[in-house]
């Protein structure tokens, strides 16, 4: 409770609210459920991206492996959102550990085209055989079950779902960054060769990065089709990676809070440009462009920007 | 006997950076290192710690053999280097960078403990910045500290791992000779309080015969003499080297 700061338990009380908000339609629900959870996904690339220093291109694998999970397992009539999140951590867990072991090997733009190379295999894998349905994957799940007799049927049920996600995941990545390991981890991201003459086994560190992250994403790709009813390759595409980093940056890089807030603001401005001009990308590509060149620092710079503006006025 | 090393040879390429160097630092000595700049001597630090391997010869730890050891785990034994180039972690706090290296020999490192717990090392990281006169600028990120504070931190850092050992690369490299004189003066103090040994590089020999008790000379490669710093003042090869256009 301590880690997690009662700013944050605020803000969660209020999202936890949300569904009360009068004319609270099916639809801005199922919005804020895939704008949390793209959040949460840029959360944990910011482990990566903003503690660790390391760029991956590959996330959308992670994301796409959860979903696949928890459609095959549901596929075959199991409906337990406990059983699917748990399948999805070790089929996440054990390509995560493939995918770290050698990208870690290797540092900067090697590292991020590592992680996309694998990401593309899978990608192609799921995409070109028909093991998983091919390019249309795997349709018309079933709802999931939290319990025996608590179906998730309802858009309120499923955000509710997605939102206690996200408060365990951020909870999770305050301890850690506020943990030895956390701090090592930014160590590495200033300077990696004084990290190792300082005793510490720096590709050890970095894979435990990834594998966190990885994992934390896989849960997310888990929860997907409870919401979706459906897993498809395109889930894994690199341009889905991109979009991950795109939100930590316009979130801001190491705050955690910023890529929560860079997802959700990705996600439903996506949705509201998209559904006025097919050409969505270069309203999305002109914020962004704006975004890195006036605030480097992302939209949670905005508010140390000003923080420091009134410290300076005060002193 | 802390320190041996054996005919240890380094070569990039065609050029020999290092041919057959031995020498022997006993514990609690001050050893120190010369010669002229591009003499070898960040090399051989550099096999000491781990970063290269020697194409030949060993290196000996407290009796144990290091040669091609990782640094992280040549660390691990209790062995600290700075650079001559100042090496910290910029952008996090003067505390921080002592405290990161610090917790590296906390009980929970390494251990599914660190994932959650944070080791209280704030103890041993102020008592090394007050030692360097660092704890009034304990919170500035350390990318504005000034040269000379900067030059400080480097050595908290490699401190703050709790090393037996000792390695500094000319500590007092870009500073003025008043500050050089306070430097050498507190690097002494705390070396002698810490019980370490000390093994010192410097291109400067003024820094080093007021502190060594052993005095190497590297020149090309090779080490020319050793001996007393008294002993190296006067030997000709050394002037030799020296005064001898040995940078051309």
């Amino acid at each position: 409770m301590r880690a997690f700061g009662w700013r944050a338990v605020v803000v969660f009380a209020l999202l936890a609210t949300l569904p009360l908000v009068p004319g609270m339609s099916r639809y801005y629900l199922l919005l804020a459920f895939d704008a949390l959870l793209f959040g949460a996904i840029a959360m944990s690339l910011d482990l990566l991206m903003g503690y660790t220093g390391l760029v991956s291109f590959g996330h959308a694998a992670f994301y796409g492996l959860g979903a696949y999970a928890t459609a095959i397992l549901m596929e075959r009539g199991v409906q337990s959102v406990w059983a699917c999140v748990g399948f999805a951590l070790l089929v996440v867990g054990l390509y995560a550990l493939v995918v770290s072991y050698f990208a870690t090997a290797r540092r900067g733009i090697y590292f991020a085209l590592l992680t996309l190379i694998f990401a593309e295999v899978v990608y192609t894998f799921f995409r070109y055989t028909q093991t998983f349905g091919g390019s249309d994957g795997i349709q018309g799940l079933p709802d999931a079950t939290l319990f025996p007799g608590l179906v998730l049927d309802t858009p309120v049920r499923k955000y509710y779902l997605v939102l206690v996600y996200l408060a365990g995941a951020y909870a999770i990545c305050r301890v850690l960054v506020a943990s030895h390991f956390g701090r090592v981890l930014v160590a590495i991201r200033e300077n990696e060769d004084r990290a190792r003459f300082l005793g510490y086994n720096v590709q050890r560190y970095k894979m435990g990065a990834c594998m966190i992250s990885a994992l934390l994403t896989g849960v997310a790709g888990a929860i997907y089709p409870m919401r979706s009813a459906f897993a498809t390759p395109d889930l894994m595409l690199w341009t889905e990676s991109g979009e991950f980093i795109i939100s930590v940056m316009i979130g801001g890089l190491g705050t955690l809070v910023g890529p929560i807030i860079g997802g959700a603001f990705f996600t439903i401005l996506r949705d509201k440009v998209s559904s006025f001009v097919d050409w969505y990308f270069i309203v999305i590509g002109g914020v962004l462009i704006v975004i890195v060149l006036f605030m480097p620092r992302g939209l949670l710079g905005l508010r140390q920007l000003f923080a420091r503006r009134s410290g300076r006025a005060a002193a | 006997m802390i320190l041996e090393v054996e005919n240890v040879s380094k070569r990039f390429g065609a050029l020999a950076a290092l041919t057959r160097v031995s020498f022997a630092v006993e514990t609690g000595q001050v050893f120190s290192v010369i010669g002229p700049n591009g003499a070898g001597k960040s090399t051989l630090f550099n096999v000491v710690s781990g970063l290269f391997a020697p194409n030949t010869g060993r290196v000996r730890f407290r009796g144990e053999d290091i040669t091609g050891l990782p640094p992280e785990r040549v660390n691990r034994l209790g062995l600290a280097k700075t650079f001559q180039i100042t090496n910290i972690f910029p952008e996090i706090s003067v505390v921080d960078n002592v405290r990161v290296a610090a917790q590296s020999r906390a009980p929970e490192s390494g251990r599914p403990a660190s994932l959650w717990r944070r080791p209280d090392v704030d103890g041993s990281a102020l008592g090394l910045l007050e030692a360097f006169g660092l704890a009034g600028r304990r919170d500035a990120h350390a990318k504005n500290l000034s040269h000379g504070e900067q030059r400080y931190l480097e050595i908290c850092v490699a401190l703050a791992t709790s090393p037996t050992l000792l390695l500094l690369d000319e500590p007092t490299a870009g500073m003025t000779p008043g500050e050089t004189r306070d430097a050498t003066a507190l690097i002494r103090k705390v070396v002698l309080e810490r019980g370490l040994t000390l093994l010192l590089i410097e291109h400067d020999m003024s820094v080093v015969m007021g502190i060594s008790d052993r005095v190497a000379v590297l020149h090309f490669g090779e080490k020319i003499a050793e001996g007393t710093p008294d002993a190296i003042r006067n030997d000709p090869r050394v002037i030799e080297a020296y005064l001898g256009g040995g940078d051309d």
